[in-house]
């Protein structure tokens, strides 16, 4: 039966279809069909089959960048989430002052990278960096370095800087945990169960799904990763830091449009499995542990 | 209960390791952002000697020769028109939606919902070639007008969940009685339910602004000339215009930090339930 007032929900629904379709819609066929062709934006399009995508991973930077992907992604869903994880643990429990430390985790989330980026800069610096002058006053002057600047640690610095910026995703996991009946921890208490059993056997189990979400989550932000390593290093020293987001970038600075929308594609492509075979494999061990 | 020797031991061990782990996460988001305050007060030469100390003489002079080098008052004009703009398109967008979709029943309800949905797992960075491409065809390149409506698509997934969520927890008898006093269609979301969606669609708000001011990536891809860079983009040519003088780029820095610390201080509660309602539901 078709619903009486079927005008007026597609008129209501019209400018969300509109813009989604514009924005959304349009330009996912635009990447896909566009990565397959030689096309410098302006002139006509050359279909070339699978080149970009065979040329790319023949491609060294392309590999580099397409590994430092995988290692953002691993380093945000497997280091970031559990330390998220274990804060908000502890300050489920509501140890003194636990509102302000949320407020303060979470205020990163409001700077913007573009800030946040400079300020690590500053930090990183050689000269005049509280990073260096800290290990040059505790007597460490043999580590002090050009942070950023060095092969061996500007993938490692540009990372560590966002590692710690757990507030997003333990906001999340705390709100899951505080949803938890507290009758649940009175039980176990009085069965004798100390705090870190009343973690393993209630909590974890009950966060479980927002755990999945968030690791998949955080994984999916790490294959979308571009704008503090843009900002702090552009991919440099000699593309140690570089990433698929910078390389589509730089191909789209140089016209070549069909290159950067193959760097595109492979990006939601590689995103979206990455997604589902995590989901997948976490379900899968998380049925176990459930029995 | 009376706890043996070993569990107490066990017990302060625990929490003297929850008190460093807190300590360590409150120095890590801290002591940067306090050093950055701090430095931006010093001379150049300060920065170079004494990095750790505190500055002598505050060097307020910083801030007044931030404000004038960096034309900081265009760029937070043009941020504030961006940031305004886009957050009433993309409420009234979403909320348009999310009415139909939530208070209506129909047989295409479920599968847009979907499809609306999934742009969330859309990596948007992949796009940056369509969005220029449109942004020239529409002839709308280096306009506020193509950042505020690129900002309102781009987070209508977000904002519609958020704001169809919200909507459909209204109980149906008000809307029926309305009917019954005479609403038509549309006077029943004016009336109604937009109304009651208030904390949704303040929290919607609040996210969708502190998005705009904060996004750099397409500010830097659709815009090039001032007098349609944002302040994020605006930054990022400090570098160019503070050449000798680091302290004063800081400082610069430190003013385009303070709206949204501003907004976050007021607003916490709501967007921290906010991004949480929108997540636990997920």
């Amino acid at each position: 039966m078709r619903n009486k007032n079927w005008k007026q929900i597609c008129l209501f629904l019209l400018p969300a279809l509109l813009l989604y379709a514009v924005f959304f819609i349009y330009p996912l066929f635009y990447v896909f069909i566009t990565s397959f062709t030689q096309w410098n934006g302006i002139g006509s399009m050359k279909f070339i089959g699978f080149k970009n995508f065979t040329d790319l991973f023949a491609n060294e930077t392309f590999r580099i960048s397409l590994k430092n992907n995988f290692i953002w992604s691993f380093a945000l869903g497997f280091i970031q989430i559990p330390l998220a994880t274990i804060m908000a643990l502890v300050l489920a429990r509501k140890p003194k002052g636990w509102k302000v430390y949320r407020t303060v985790f979470f205020l990163p989330n409001v700077i913007s990278q573009v800030a946040l980026a400079m300020m690590w800069t500053a930090i990183y610096n050689a000269d005049g960096g509280i990073l260096n002058s800290l290990l040059s006053a505790v007597g460490l002057e043999s580590l002090t370095r050009n942070w950023l600047g060095d092969m061996g640690t500007a993938l490692g610095a540009v990372i560590v800087q966002q590692l710690f910026y757990i507030g997003y995703f333990m906001v999340v996991i705390l709100a899951s945990r505080m949803g938890i009946s507290e009758s649940y921890y009175e039980a176990a208490e009085i069965d004798g169960a100390n705090v870190w059993q009343q973690e393993i056997h209630i909590s974890l189990p009950n966060i479980l799904p927002i755990l999945i979400t968030s690791v998949t989550l955080a994984m999916a932000y790490g294959m979308r990763h571009f704008e503090s390593t843009f900002l702090m290093t552009n991919g440099g020293p000699a593309h140690a830091t570089s990433v698929l987001g910078i390389m589509l970038y730089q191909n789209l600075g140089a016209l070549k449009y069909g290159v950067g929308n193959a760097i595109g594609a492979t990006l939601i492509v590689l995103g979206g499995v990455l997604i589902m075979t995590i989901r997948w494999l976490l379900n899968k061990k998380s049925q176990k542990m459930m029995g | 209960m009376i706890k043996t020797k070993s569990q107490i031991a066990v017990d302060i061990i625990a929490k003297i390791g929850k008190w460093l782990f807190i300590a360590f996460f409150l120095l890590m988001t801290l002591v940067p952002i306090i050093w950055l305050i701090i430095t931006s007060f010093k001379s150049n030469l300060e920065y170079e000697t004494e990095p750790l100390g505190l500055p002598k003489v505050w060097q307020w002079s910083n801030y007044a020769k931030a404000l004038n080098m960096s034309g900081l008052p265009r760029l937070f004009l043009n941020s504030v028109i961006v940031a305004v703009c886009t957050t009433a398109l993309n409420l009234i967008v979403s909320a348009m939606g999310g009415f139909a979709l939530a208070r209506e029943k129909f047989k295409a309800r479920e599968p847009i919902l979907s499809l609306l949905l999934a742009g969330v797992l859309i990596p948007i960075i992949a796009f940056m070639v369509p969005y220029f491409s449109i942004a020239t065809k529409l002839k709308l390149y280096d306009s506020l007008l193509i950042l505020i409506i690129v900002y309102a698509a781009i987070n209508i997934p977000v904002s519609l969940f958020l704001i169809y969520g919200f909507m459909s927890d209204i109980p149906k008898e008000l809307e029926e009685a309305a009917v019954i006093d005479g609403c038509s269609f549309s006077q029943r979301f004016t009336r109604v339910v937009f109304p009651l969606t208030k904390p949704g669609l303040v929290t919607a708000g609040t996210l969708v602004f502190i998005y705009c001011w904060n996004e750099f990536t397409y500010a830097m891809l659709l815009t090039s000339s001032v007098k349609s860079r944002t302040l994020q983009l605006g930054i990022r040519f400090f570098k160019g215009q503070f050449v000798v003088d680091y302290t004063s780029m800081l400082a610069a820095i430190v003013l385009t930090m303070i709206p949204t610390i501003f907004v976050y201080i007021f607003l916490h509660d709501k967007i921290i339930s906010g991004m949480t309602a929108g997540a636990v539901k997920g």
